[in-house]
């Protein structure tokens, strides 16, 4: 049984693409483009993983990240931030939360791959 | 001065030697005149003989003079005795004579001496007077008698002085014709304000009074004014560019008796808005705005107290017109009027803030913008870099030829090494913006740049020679510090000739406050013009691309530049030309606090 990734990613090209290298690597990759969405999806089927991008509307990455943990109260799930903003890794020290990573776009194939393993092997 | 002549244990001066003789012989001739008068009976002049030696010796010595009188007395007696005995009338005229003698004397002795003291009186005043006096003549003006108090004022001696006529003493033609004008008027003059010339040609300020003795003899003392002269104009002067430097200066200025207004200049007139009439016996706790009110009072509260010393603090004023302008207060205490007040400038700083607000804010907007263009780039580079990475992986199940990978290949390169600038161009502006935190944790030194040396494949291209104690231990971050030593091994690397080589050596000690850690290569160097420019990130031009290796772009080591500066450290550089370069950082051993750990 694949192990579910969901990538919530407002840029269809980036979507696209890692539909592919995650299909590469074994999972089972659920693309949304809208986190409002997203947050449905994830409550009602928790994922193994979640790659968030940060720089989205309506729900930006920050506040569905908020959402999740606090609203929905899913403090397991890995998140790695996918962002292409270079202050985010500031931010994300201040959340101190273990199950936080970062990935910045753009990543190559084999940094992708290691970020998941580091959550999920 | 007459040489004393020693006489039998008695030293006498050569004059009184020479009046002795003149006494003496002019005695016995008396004495003489008389016996051969007497004997042979020639009439009566013979007494009167006995007062030119009295007379004589009484002028000269008063004392001498009686006691010579009583002698001439008594040898004149003797005389008339044994030659008229006993004609009684001779006898009793003889006493009468004696007795005479005696009375001259006593009164010579007593007016000469009263000639004397007054002389003396007089000599005294003129010679020790504060004073200067001169006595001139009024037709020729030549000197008669200068004392010691007006040669000295004029830097000559009482003899020099003498020298030279009372006209030669004025400094200029002007004032001696006014001084003439006033003595042909003939009246007493008091308090003739006037300048004489000193030995040194130097002017030098008097004040006479004078008078005529006689026809001929005007007396003229003369009070130093020179100095009391010289503070007037002075003080005339000072206060003449204080009131310059107050009236035209640019910044305010008032004095207060604390807080209130004593005295307030046009531009603080200009500043606050307020008539220079309108600002006396205001107080400046009015124009403060009522957010400072309090830090304002607490700042001026220090004015009130024993000695307080010079002072600044930023206030905002609001203005006449309701303007709210910031300036810098400085604060002196001083003198006025033999009463302490205070001296405050205000320096309008409202300019200058503004100006400072919007660089700020001008390069606030820069770093937003270039964060959102690097965004902006590195989105859509995400799906170039992946799908090529996708083609790389698995060229085969996409049915890409060998030359295709190849060409493909490339094109990867191509893209990561664009991502690398973009990413360093994003952590310099991070850094610029002061938004970077150290993760500080405690690991072993000789681990890290083994890590490095391994990581880059470095020993590959160079021979690496590490000299760095097993056990030492840092306190840092370690990721940024492994990308410090990752830059300047590359840095060597790039710019070493073969046989390359790189030394990585510590050279701290026990006592030295800071870790130094050299690497150190036998590259092409840096000359001293290229030194200042390597850590700049704008130096596009450079000859010295630091950390091409790297992805080829010069920010590499601005960035590195930055990290140790993060550590409260700096980088410095040695470096010779076609013999190597050595940069060397320098971490302090301490950690510094965690409130300003940001920026050194």
């Amino acid at each position: 049984m694949k192990r579910k990734i969901v990538v919530i990613e407002d840029d269809q090209p980036i979507l696209d693409l890692m539909g592919i290298l995650l299909q590469k690597l074994g999972y089972e990759p659920v693309l949304i483009a809208n986190g409002l969405d997203a947050l449905t999806s994830v409550r009602a089927d928790p994922p193994a993983l979640i790659l968030l991008d940060i720089m989205m509307s309506p729900l930006s990455g920050w506040e569905f990240l908020e959402r999740l943990r606090t609203e929905y109260n899913q403090r397991e799930i890995p998140v790695i931030l996918f962002t292409a903003s270079p202050t985010v890794p500031e931010k994300m020290k201040k959340l101190n939360d273990p199950k936080v990573g970062i990935l910045q776009k753009p990543v190559t194939f084999d940094e992708l791959r290691a970020a998941i393993a580091q959550f999920l092997e | 001065m007459e040489r004393p002549i020693t006489i039998w244990r008695v030293s006498i001066s050569h004059t009184d030697f020479v009046r002795t003789i003149v006494i003496a012989s002019l005695t016995l001739s008396s004495i003489l005149i008389t016996t051969i008068a007497l004997a042979k009976n020639a009439g009566a002049i013979y007494p009167q003989l006995f007062y030119f030696p009295i007379l004589y010796a009484t002028y000269f010595y008063p004392k001498r003079g009686i006691i010579l009188a009583g002698l001439c007395g008594v040898v004149y007696e003797c005389l008339v005795y044994f030659s008229l005995f006993p004609d009684m009338l001779a006898l009793w005229g003889s006493t009468g004579q004696a007795i005479l003698f005696i009375c001259v004397a006593l009164a010579v002795a007593y007016f000469t001496n009263l000639l004397r003291v007054s002389e003396a009186r007089y000599r005294s005043i003129f010679e020790n007077s504060l004073l200067g006096i001169i006595l001139f003549d009024k037709n020729q003006f030549m000197i008669r008698l200068a004392n010691h108090q007006i040669a000295a004022m004029l830097g000559y001696s009482v003899e020099e002085i003498s020298q030279r006529t009372f006209s030669d003493l004025f400094f200029t033609h002007e004032l001696r014709r006014r001084f003439f004008e006033h003595l042909g008027s003939g009246e007493e003059i008091r308090n003739f304000e006037t300048c004489f010339t000193t030995k040194n040609g130097e002017p030098h300020w008097v004040n006479l009074s004078w008078s005529r003795i006689d026809d001929t003899i005007v007396s003229c003392s003369i009070t130093d004014i020179n100095a009391e002269k010289l503070a007037r104009e002075l003080a005339a002067d000072s206060s003449t560019q204080y009131q310059q430097v107050t009236e035209s200066s640019p910044t305010g200025m008032v004095i207060t008796d604390h807080t209130k207004i004593l005295f307030a200049n046009p531009a603080f007139s200009l500043f606050s808005g307020y008539g220079p009439e309108e600002c006396i016996n205001r107080d400046i706790t009015d124009i403060v705005t009522d957010e400072d009110k309090d830090r304002f009072l607490k700042f001026a509260h220090r004015w009130n107290i024993p000695s307080p010393v010079p002072d600044r603090s930023e206030f905002r004023f609001v203005t006449k017109r309701g303007e709210i302008r910031r300036a810098v207060l400085y604060f002196t205490p001083i003198i006025r009027n033999n009463r302490p007040a205070c001296l405050v400038n205000i320096v309008d700083n409202t300019e200058w803030e503004e100006y400072r607000e919007r660089v700020e804010q001008t390069r606030e907007r820069r770093r937003e913008m270039m964060r959102a263009v690097a965004h902006e780039l590195r989105t859509p580079l995400q799906p170039v870099l992946g799908y090529l990475n996708l083609l790389l992986q698995d060229p085969q199940s996409f049915g890409v030829t060998e030359e295709t990978r190849q060409i493909l290949d490339r094109c990867a390169k191509s893209v990561d090494r664009e991502r690398q600038i973009i990413n360093q161009m994003l952590e310099l502006s991070v850094l610029e913006g002061e938004e970077t935190s150290l993760d500080y944790s405690v690991f072993s030194v000789g681990g890290m740049v083994n890590a490095v040396i391994a990581g880059g494949g470095y020993a590959l291209k160079a021979e690496i020679a590490i000299d760095i104690p097993q056990d030492l231990l840092f306190e840092a971050d370690r990721q940024k510090l492994s990308y410090v030593i990752d830059v300047l091994v590359a840095n060597g690397v790039s710019y070493s000739k073969p046989p390359k080589k790189i030394w990585i050596t510590y050279r701290g000690s026990p006592s030295h406050p800071f870790h130094r850690l050299a690497v150190q290569d036998n590259g092409i160097g840096i000359t001293e013009a290229q030194l200042d420019a390597i850590f700049k990130p704008e130096e596009e031009g450079s000859p010295h691309p630091s950390g091409q290796a790297l992805g080829g772009s010069g920010l590499s080591l601005a960035i590195a530049k930055k990290y140790v500066q993060l550590h409260g450290g700096y980088i410095s550089v040695d470096s010779i030309v076609n013999i190597g370069s050595t940069f060397t950082i320098h971490i302090p051993k301490k950690r510094p606090d965690t409130v300003d750990h940001h920026e050194t």
